[in-house]
């Protein structure tokens, strides 16, 4: 297992290598002149050199690279002189139309985008699997065939248009709630709530509808197991045949999915961060294109990659630890 | 893998397992059962109503006296540009309303928007199919190295955030395109969004696939064509891919529907299709002004939206349930 | 025609502006606006709304106290750098807080007691003398920085010396270096480098000096209205402080506010607090009532609007610098809002740009002009809310310098109707040489851009003339129209103060001249109006010189805009403050 793990990690490491360089390569595809992107809305010759100038982009693509990657590790100072900047290590960048390391301005967008993935990683998995396992266990009754033409729906609704109905309803018609402003809980809880409830729900309906369908497929083949039979034979309770034999059984493809899922949200969810005006990590991706600010670009591709790179590895892991069957040679 | 909240719901592959597939009988088998299958019936119908009226869209609009592109200035208000009457100023002239400030009809709009969507959503669909084939099966017939090398290649793509790159590069990268001789305008935006959906798409088929060949290669009549000393070329030709064809079928039902609402969201994020072309996200995306005044700018498209993309998902559920021999129908 | 680097720099700066407020994110947007005695002509005006000048005075005394909250689509100011705010709203908002300048405009409602210049820092509006060409201020006694230091004349000549530095001050407005008397280089840049470099400070000093209290202003060529000028770029920085990029950010405050916190993008704020050193004695312009000010960043248009129609809890402290075009019958349809609500001239016109190099011929040009449905466009916009057809690029607001220029009255031959006439663009077509029968329409994209580009297409077409629309990244489209921009560009200009010196110049000749034109009888013909010291006389030659861009047809002008607003129920004094078209932010406070 210590031997899988480790090369694991050594696997990811490389991966995370590939993919700061796949990144560097897919942005100096970009159209002739990249320092016109990284200058914002006031760009004139003059920024647009001088940014050239600290960025190394007179370099070659791959000295770039090295020169990036040594910021991650001892930090860099971007051009010289009175004009220099000194990025600290780990240095991610360093965004010149903000004024401000990249890495900071990602930490600085992290909270809003962490609400709104736990709280509707939460809501989804519990409603999803409860949801499943109740479908499974009424499996051709009303109740399954009513929640698996729900969960279709749900699945099929596109997210910026459950987004706009939700505001249009709950704000704009019954104004139940007010119009979404993000506050940091600790400064006050009630706008925050009031702010994420909607995005919350409506993340957890898009979501909830794919860990019913996956929870009740799982269910149905794990209940028709051997185990299961000789489980009920054994006159233990339904409620314990579910839970402790049939649930724990099919958890395996409900955790990978899961862990992906709640990487890719850490991300941003950039289509309900703009309509819900959050300012998270999503909204900071999109600023960035409009502005456009290619460091905070790049910077942002990165985190969000990560993530998801070790959730796989963090997925991977768990699923040896739950499922001894699929444990690696 | 690269959850985006654009894919509407987890883009997780489909959760089935390799199905056992038992010769060729399985499609008369398949047939067989989706011919009793009502719902299968129903949807099949309104997708044909939906490509219909899709690919007939000028002849239909030309009936109606409408057309996309011509400006109605009688039907809108002098002093604000809002249309005339309720419902976004539906009339006979003008059966869904117009559009705020220049009076477009919006059936219209919308007919032609749906043919520029599903043209996308098929070409993309058909790159992954023929992408996500040819890595699947190269990985899982030659196994080893290559086998590792795509697998690691995929990772990698699937790491990325993929609506966030799409929004990155679609300036830069429809510039390259027209650089290429793809005629500017909506030509290279349309090739952009169908080669990138393309592209970041076919891993999770690849997977799928891949696993479809690694089980096929242990079967008998696999190994004794090896046996029997055939080229390659002849075993997956003859014999591999002929018994792929399911898994795959199910799997762009599913896709399908998903692109139509990630080019929705993308046309809503504003990397879609160039005006005076209209289209569903960009629809969508201007209703969010007017939808206090105007609801039916929101519900029109965006219910359209959803029974195309739900028709879809459940012609695809039926086709995957029929395909499958355990399914207890 | 000298292009050089800083005059492409403060194109862009007012332009992204007046983009933005065209873009539909009219917050952060507009150049410095003027705007002065004259009526708005045509019969659009006569829209059913009060005008601004008819709103009733701010009534009684403002109150002390609370917090001003102002909702903005923008991710974050422009800039905070005194020499570079080169936005109306922005040299609104930022001279009422934190940036005191020489002169200010009274602060009152109409069109004329709006641009009223009045003294700032200065005792009076400034001293001329040597025939136009000298100018002198007088500081005020008491001012201090936010950490109590007194503000000299030395700081206010080192503000002005950030100009010269390219690097630090692009984008912001350049009167410093066009008009103190420093010599310049062959290629028409100025010898002295900025106060980093120091390259050439001994001409600097010579240009501006300080005696005491008082600041002298050499100029080369005699500026009857500088001290209009000193509104824009020359406002004090602490002498000598090291002010790198980063000062955009964290400008030192000598007004009635200070930095408490400064967070760009969505969710982002910028909140001003009470500056202590500040003292009302030394300040009798700003009446500085509420206790703190607060721009939340990033908050979507149609949401802000919402929020402030509702007008509940915190946001009946709330006010938007725009509204989005869904919101306007909502919110002029209904007395409700009378009492809270503008509808005023900003100081903006509307306009196509037409390459002058891609289409040299003036008739093919016309044609352009001719067969675009004009109606549609300002339906589009808004109809009645968005403004007049515009007869060129000087708007009525201006004064004296407007004329009707007949554009559409005949001045082209005959008539042409708001819609268009398309067989009178035919027959230009016919009678131009090689006219081009494709061209490609250049805008920032915008919803609305995207309709107003399928009119030109919807409507060109009608002359046979094939429109491609070609939309920019909002952020990037002056860099790149500047750049390499195609037959027709969409933009937009305002005055910087009541003279057409800032507008034909900069839109025709150098400055803001996205139609590339280049033409020397009529570069001489402004050169000799620039200097005409007889103002009456000077409007005449102005008047003529516009009638002549117009008939070139340099630009298609579309709109003289129009601009709305709102504020929720306790905020106050409600009327449009002519000079930048904002907000009257010196004198606004919450109602307790």
């Amino acid at each position: 297992m210590a031997g899988y793990v480790v090369r694991r990690v050594l696997i990811m490491i490389l991966l995370l290598l590939l993919l700061t360089a796949a990144v560097f390569f897919l942005f100096s595809l970009l159209p002739a002149d990249v320092a016109r992107l990284t200058c914002g809305k006031i760009c004139t010759d003059q920024t647009i050199e001088m940014n050239r100038m600290r960025l190394g982009l007179d370099k070659s693509v791959l000295e770039q690279y090295w020169i990036f990657l040594k910021g991650l590790v001892v930090g860099r100072t971007f051009g010289e002189g009175p004009a220099a900047v000194v990025c600290e290590a780990p240095c991610l960048g360093y965004s010149f139309t903000r004024n401000e390391p990249v890495l900071d301005l990602i930490v600085a967008r992290l909270p809003p985008t962490i609400f709104l993935a736990m709280g509707a990683f939460v809501l989804f998995i519990i409603g999803g699997v409860s949801v499943g396992v109740y479908s499974a266990l009424r499996r051709g009754r009303w109740q399954d065939k009513g929640v698996m033409g729900a969960s279709l729906i749900g699945y099929s609704l596109p997210s910026f248009f459950i987004g706009l109905v939700a505001i249009y309803f709950v704000i704009i018609r019954w104004k139940l709630l007010p119009f979404p402003s993000y506050v940091p809980p600790w400064e006050d809880p009630v706008g925050f709530v009031q702010t994420m409830i909607l995005p919350w729900v409506v993340l957890a309906i898009l979501y909830a509808a794919f860990y019913t369908r996956l929870t009740r497929s799982q269910m149905l083949e794990t209940l028709n197991e051997d185990y299961i039979r000789t489980a009920r034979a054994k006159g233990l309770p339904e409620r314990v045949v579910v839970r402790k034999h049939a649930l724990r059984a099919g958890l395996t493809p409900i955790v990978t999915a899961a862990g992906l899922d709640f990487a890719g949200l850490l991300g941003g969810a950039i289509i309900l961060e703009t309509i819900f005006s959050l300012p998270g990590l999503g909204s900071l991706a999109v600023s960035a294109v409009l502005d456009p600010d290619l460091s905070i670009l790049v910077g942002v591709t990165l985190v969000t990659a990560t993530f998801i790179i070790v959730a796989n590895l963090i997925v991977d892991l768990l699923y040896a630890v739950i499922d001894p069957r699929v444990r690696p040679s | 893998m690269a959850t985006s909240e654009a894919v509407e719901a987890p883009a997780t592959e489909p959760p089935e397992g390799p199905e056992e597939i038992q010769g060729r009988s399985l499609s008369q088998i398949a047939w067989g059962r989706l011919k009793r299958d009502k719902t299968f019936i129903a949807s099949c119908i309104v997708l044909l109503i939906i490509v219909l009226v899709a690919i007939f869209a000028p002849f239909i609009t030309g009936l109606i006296g409408v057309d996309p592109y011509s400006l109605d200035k009688e039907a809108i208000s002098s002093s604000g540009g809002k249309p005339n009457g309720p419902w976004g100023g539906a009339s006979l002239d003008h059966p869904l309303g117009v559009e705020w400030g220049t009076g477009r009809d919006i059936l219209a709009r919308l007919l032609y928007g749906l043919r520029i969507s599903l043209l996308i959503a098929t070409t993309a669909t058909f790159l992954v199919v023929i992408l996500g084939t040819l890595f699947g099966v190269i990985s899982g017939y030659v196994r080893g190295f290559t086998d590792a090398a795509i697998g690691r290649f995929m990772d990698l793509i699937l790491a990325f955030p993929f609506l966030l790159i799409i929004l990155a590069l679609s300036g830069a990268m429809t510039q390259r395109l027209t650089d290429l001789g793809v005629p500017e305008g909506n030509a290279s935006r349309i090739t952009y969004l169908i080669l990138v959906l393309g592209i970041f798409g076919w891993p999770y088929l690849a997977r799928i696939v891949r696993g479809e060949v690694l089980s096929l290669r242990e079967r008998e009549f696999v190994e004794s064509a090896i046996a029997m000393g055939a080229s390659s070329t002849r075993i997956i030709f003859r014999e591999i891919l002929p018994n792929l064809w399911a898994p795959i079928l199910v799997y762009a039902t599913l896709l399908l529907p998903t692109y139509i609402a990630v080019e929705a969201a993308l046309s809503f994020l504003g990397v879609g299709i160039l005006p005076p072309e209209p289209s569903f996200g960009a629809m969508l995306s201007e209703s969010v002004q007017f939808f206090q005044l105007v609801p039916s700018y929101l519900f029109i498209p965006g219910t359209v939206l959803v029974i195309v993309v739900v028709a879809f998902n459940l012609a695809g559920d039926s086709v995957r349930d029929a395909l499958d021999p355990k399914a207890v129908k | 025609m000298v292009k050089s680097k800083a005059t492409l720099a403060i194109g862009i700066a007012a332009g992204a502006l007046v983009l933005a407020a065209c873009g539909g994110g009219s917050s952060d947007s507009g150049s410095s606006s003027p705007s002065a005695s004259g009526s708005q002509g045509g019969e659009a005006s006569s829209s059913s709304e009060a005008s601004p000048s008819e709103a009733p005075a701010p009534s009684g005394d403002g109150q002390a106290g609370g917090t001003l909250t102002i909702l903005s689509p923008a991710e974050q100011f422009l800039t905070l750098d005194p020499q570079v705010v080169y936005t109306g709203e922005d040299l609104g908002f930022l001279g009422a807080t934190i940036m005191r300048s020489l002169t200010a405009y009274q602060v009152m409602p109409g069109d004329d007691e709006g641009t009223t210049l009045v003294p700032d820092m200065a005792t009076d509006t400034g001293t001329v003398s040597n025939e136009g060409k000298t100018w002198q201020f007088t500081l005020r006694d008491g001012m201090k920085w936010e950490d109590g230091s007194p503000v000299t004349c030395e700081d206010v000549a080192y503000g002005t010396s950030r100009q010269f530095d390219v690097g630090l001050a692009e984008g912001g407005p350049v009167y410093a270096v066009t008009y103190l008397d420093i010599p310049v280089d062959e290629e028409g840049n100025s010898e002295y480098k900025g106060p980093t470099d120091g390259t050439g400070q001994e001409l600097f000093d010579k240009a501006v000096s300080c005696d005491g209290n008082t600041i002298t202003f050499n100029l080369n060529q005699p500026v009857p209205d500088f001290n209009y000028a000193v509104t824009l770029g020359f406002s004090a920085v602490p002498a000598g402080m090291a002010t790198g990029p980063e000062y955009a950010d964290k400008p030192m405050s000598n007004g009635p506010y200070k930095i408490q916190e400064y967070a760009k993008g969505k969710g982002g704020k910028l909140v001003l607090v009470r500056n202590e050193n500040w003292s009302p004695d030394a300040d009798p312009y700003r009446k500085a009532y509420p206790d703190s000010w607060v721009v939340n960043f990033g908050i979507e248009e149609s949401v802000a609007d919402q929020r402030v129609i509702q007008s509940s809890g915190e946001d009946e402290y709330a006010m938007v610098q725009g509204i989005t075009t869904a919101s306007l019958p909502i919110v002029f349809e209904d007395p409700v809002y009378e009492a809270r609500r503008i509808d005023a001239y900003d100081p903006y016109t509307i306009y196509a740009a037409v390459n002058a190099q891609k289409v040299p011929d003036q008739k093919c040009r016309q044609a352009i002009g001719v067969a675009l449905d004009r109606e549609a466009l300002r339906l589009n916009a808004g109809g009645d809310y968005a403004g007049d057809f515009a007869d060129g690029a000087v708007k009525p607001n201006i004064g004296i310098d407007y004329a009707p220029t007949g554009l559409w009255d005949g001045l082209l031959g005959q008539p042409v109707p708001p819609t268009g006439d398309p067989e009178f663009a035919k027959k230009l077509l016919s009678e131009g040489k090689d006219c081009p029968t494709e061209i490609t329409l250049d805008y920032a994209q915008s919803e609305d851009n995207d309709k107003a580009a399928a009119i030109w297409v919807e409507s060109l077409a009608r002359a046979g003339i094939t429109v491609k629309p070609n939309p920019i990244e909002r952020g990037q489209y002056y860099g790149v129209v500047f750049k390499d921009g195609n037959e027709v560009m969409l933009g937009g200009w305002g005055a910087d103060w009541p003279n057409a010196s800032t507008v034909l110049p900069p839109l025709f000749v150098q400055g803001w001249n996205l139609s590339q034109v280049d033409d020397k009888a009529f570069n001489e013909k402004v050169k000799a109006a620039s200097v005409e010291l007889d103002r009456n006389k000077q409007a005449t030659m102005w008047q003529e010189l516009s009638k002549e861009a117009a008939a070139q047809m340099w630009i298609v002008p579309t709109r003289f805009g129009k601009d709305q607003r709102l504020a929720g129920t306790k905020v106050g004094p409600i009327f449009s403050w002519a000079a930048y078209g904002s907000w009257p932010y010196p004198i606004m406070y919450a109602v307790q």
